[in-house]
């Protein structure tokens, strides 16, 4: 059964006429990565604004387990629902990882035991310690900014993992560390792990790839 | 609960920012505080001032009331006040039972002049020019100190139907005790003898040191006073004791037009011993008609005061209005020196009270204003982390809740400490401004008499001048928790106010126009 479901999802910008994302009719379920791939302009970004509940579409419906999604309050969906994992990170400076971390955490409202080991726990599944936790974001790599990001993602045990080209910025290495934490996320935890992505190695590693075209 | 602590942490970890933002604050809650403490001064000074402090008030003809209603109906002041007699003292004791009155006590007085070996204390150099020699029965001189001319026979005294010469001395009599409210404060003190006998006309009397000296009296001596308006009257009276006075006759002597006026010329005796040489005086006086037709006697003039005691100024206001109820002319009206006095020396106070007034609008209003400011470029600086804290799911709602919880955390540290620098600050601020406000004054009241002949004296005066009264000179304390209070209520508006502006930026924000711009 798909926990995400497109309707007829078309997209316009506010004050153009050209569609960006025209009549898309996808299909995303639990225990799969799905990689968006399309060239630039393509609206790769924008799909997964609608995905995350940061814009309404123009036309078309988005179903989160068969629940219209415009009927369910944006800033809830977005705190428990789905985990956001932004192109540029999107972290406060001003807090160490772990803080990032128990932040969302304290904004889904959901319960955790031991706030405070369930953090330390969400950063170490994407290979942070306890000493990289308790540093600002500012004194982090970032490939390690990346990881505090999926972390942030995590913490709250949302359903759907979104992830806004995950690997841009990172060496081949780190690239490879980052694939298989969604690897593991979508195969372990059956999580349902969309990625929006350029890259052939993410691709690789998709169950399901959909292409984006730009409307004509 | 989270935003409580996200709040805080905020605080801390931005303290850069909030540091500017908590000065601004700080230096409205000082000036805040100074401001209010100056209020809350006048206001409890004036409004406590007087509540634990016994108040006396008397009855008189309410003269300004008469001109008034003279103006109006067009009919003669003179008559008017013919009509409005001083209360008798009948009068008076039936208003002295009303339930609001404490005590009432009653004073007669008079002006005489002086008799035989008798010389009245005087630093003036319009004094007495002729003595007089009179005996009991025999007067040869009657000279007044009002520049009056001299008159040889009582009969020749042209003395006005409502007016009486005025004498050397001041003679009072008391109804008892407590009437004596230079002896009960201790400005006056018997140093030998013992006061006299409130009960009968005994014809004793207290005599001050100084007039004793200078006539070589002591107690058991006799002394001769005259009807300054009949010479052939002359009164002996035995001194039952001397008494020494602390009231100044310094400054103000050559401003005094008699020597009855001065402290030292003071005789004080029974009412009930002036009463009996008011009743002699009157048994023996001359009646006639002036020239305008006007009935004259040579009487002895004698005034008679009631004091009324009231336990606090409730029972003083109470009483204002009781007395109508129970029949008091409008032409009359209850009068407390104590009160008027008390008002008079608020009035640097009060003035200072104006004018934080106005200082306190406009720090509140600049200090608001740089606020407001303050918080909308804060606004701007944070706009990614509320791009940021929206995107991630929370509440716009949330995160106004926040943004203002840290306004109030830096705003009422703020205020604390200011309030605590303010409350040090605020008693010798307010005394110096006080002092300030009062040489102001004093400089203004002497300067007006420079101005119309009075001479200098800056502080000294002239009866019933501004000059004459003590100003409140000092406060000890100032900042009570009415003024921490405001501080608060003040801190609160300041927080709310400049929050509103940083609300609209945030409900306006949509998360992810931020987002993709910074992007």
């Amino acid at each position: 059964m798909s926990v995400l479901k497109l309707e007829n999802l078309s997209y316009t910008y506010h004050g153009e006429q050209k569609k960006v994302l025209d009549e898309l009719n996808y299909d995303f379920e639990n225990g799969k990565i799905y990689c968006i791939m399309g060239k630039s302009g393509a609206g790769k970004t924008t799909l997964l604004s609608l995905l995350s509940g940061l814009t309404t579409p123009t036309d078309g419906k988005i179903f989160f387990n068969e629940q219209d999604i415009s009927h369910i309050d944006k800033y809830d969906y977005r705190n428990r629902m789905v985990g956001v994992i932004f192109q540029g990170y999107n972290l406060l400076p001003h807090l160490t990882a772990e803080e990032n971390v128990q932040l969302s955490m304290d904004i889904s409202g959901k319960i955790f035991p031991d706030k405070v080991h369930h953090g330390f726990k969400a950063l170490s599944k994407v290979e942070l310690g306890e000493e990289k936790a308790t540093r600002r974001i500012l004194k982090l790599s970032g490939g390690e900014q990346q990881r505090v990001a999926i972390a942030r993602a995590l913490s709250y045990d949302p359903e759907i993992i979104l992830a806004d080209e995950p690997t841009g910025n990172l060496d081949g290495e780190t690239q490879e560390g980052i694939i298989n934490i969604f690897k593991k996320l979508a195969h372990e935890e059956n999580k349902c792990v969309i990625i929006v992505t350029h890259s052939p190695e993410v691709a690789k590693a998709a169950d399901v790839l959909y292409e984006l075209t730009s409307v004509s | 609960m989270y935003i409580l602590k996200s709040s805080i942490r905020n605080v801390t970890r931005n303290a850069g920012r909030n540091i500017l933002i908590g000065m601004i604050v700080l230096v409205i809650a000082i000036s805040s505080c100074i401001a209010l403490s100056i209020k809350q001064s006048a206001k409890q000074l004036e409004a406590t001032g007087l509540s634990n402090i016994q108040i006396t008030g008397s009855i008189s003809v309410d003269r300004q009331s008469l001109m008034t209603q003279a103006k109006a109906s067009g009919t003669d002041v003179q008559s008017l006040m013919q009509e409005n007699q001083d209360l008798t003292l009948a009068e008076m004791q039936n208003y002295a039972t009303s339930q609001y009155v404490k005590d009432f006590y009653y004073t007669l007085s008079s002006s005489v002049s002086k008799g035989s070996g008798l010389e009245p204390v005087s630093t003036s150099k319009t004094t007495t020019t002729a003595n007089a020699t009179a005996t009991t029965n025999q007067i040869t001189s009657g000279q007044t100190t009002s520049g009056q001319t001299p008159t040889d026979n009582a009969t020749k005294v042209d003395v006005p139907s409502g007016m009486g010469t005025q004498g050397d001395f001041t003679i009072t009599g008391y109804s008892g005790e407590n009437a004596m409210a230079s002896f009960v404060s201790g400005t006056n003190q018997v140093t030998s003898g013992q006061v006299f006998s409130f009960d009968t006309a005994d014809m004793t009397c207290l005599i001050s040191e100084e007039l004793a000296t200078m006539n070589g009296l002591s107690v058991g001596s006799t002394i001769q006073v005259i009807n300054p308006n009949a010479t052939t009257e002359v009164y002996t009276l035995t001194v039952a004791g001397i008494y020494n006075t602390t009231t100044a006759a310094t400054n103000s002597d050559n401003m005094r037009f008699s020597t009855a006026s001065d402290p030292a010329n003071q005789i004080y005796t029974s009412y009930n011993t002036l009463k009996a040489i008011g009743g002699q005086s009157i048994s023996v006086a001359t009646v006639g008609t002036d020239t305008n037709g006007n009935q004259t006697t040579t009487a002895l003039r004698t005034q008679e005061n009631g004091t009324y005691i009231f336990a606090d100024m409730t029972a003083y206001e109470n009483f204002k209005t009781d007395v109508t109820t129970m029949g008091l002319p409008t032409a009359y009206t209850v009068t407390s020196t104590d009160v008027t006095n008390y008002e008079n020396s608020l009035l640097p106070l009060q003035n200072l009270n104006n004018f934080a007034t106005i200082f306190l609008f406009l720090v509140l209003l600049i200090g608001g204003s740089i606020l407001v400011v303050l918080n909308i470029l804060s606004m701007r600086e944070r706009k990614y982390e509320i791009g940021v804290l929206t995107a991630i799911g929370m509440k716009k709602k949330n995160v106004v809740i926040q943004f203002i919880t840290e306004g109030f955390i830096v705003t009422i540290l703020a205020i604390l400490l200011g309030t605590g620098i303010g409350a040090v600050a605020s008693v010798p601020i307010t005394n110096a401004l006080l002092s300030q406000q009062i040489t102001s004054l004093q400089t203004k009241q002497s300067t007006q008499q420079s101005n119309f002949g009075r001479g200098g004296g800056g502080g000294s005066g002239q009866p019933g001048q501004a000059a004459s009264v003590t100003y409140i000179q000092s406060i000890s304390s100032a900042t009570d928790i009415t003024v921490v209070m405001e501080l608060i209520g003040i801190g609160i508006l300041l927080t709310v106010l400049s929050s509103c502006g940083a609300m609209v930026f945030i409900l306006r924000y949509d998360p992810l126009n931020i987002l993709s711009n910074r992007s």
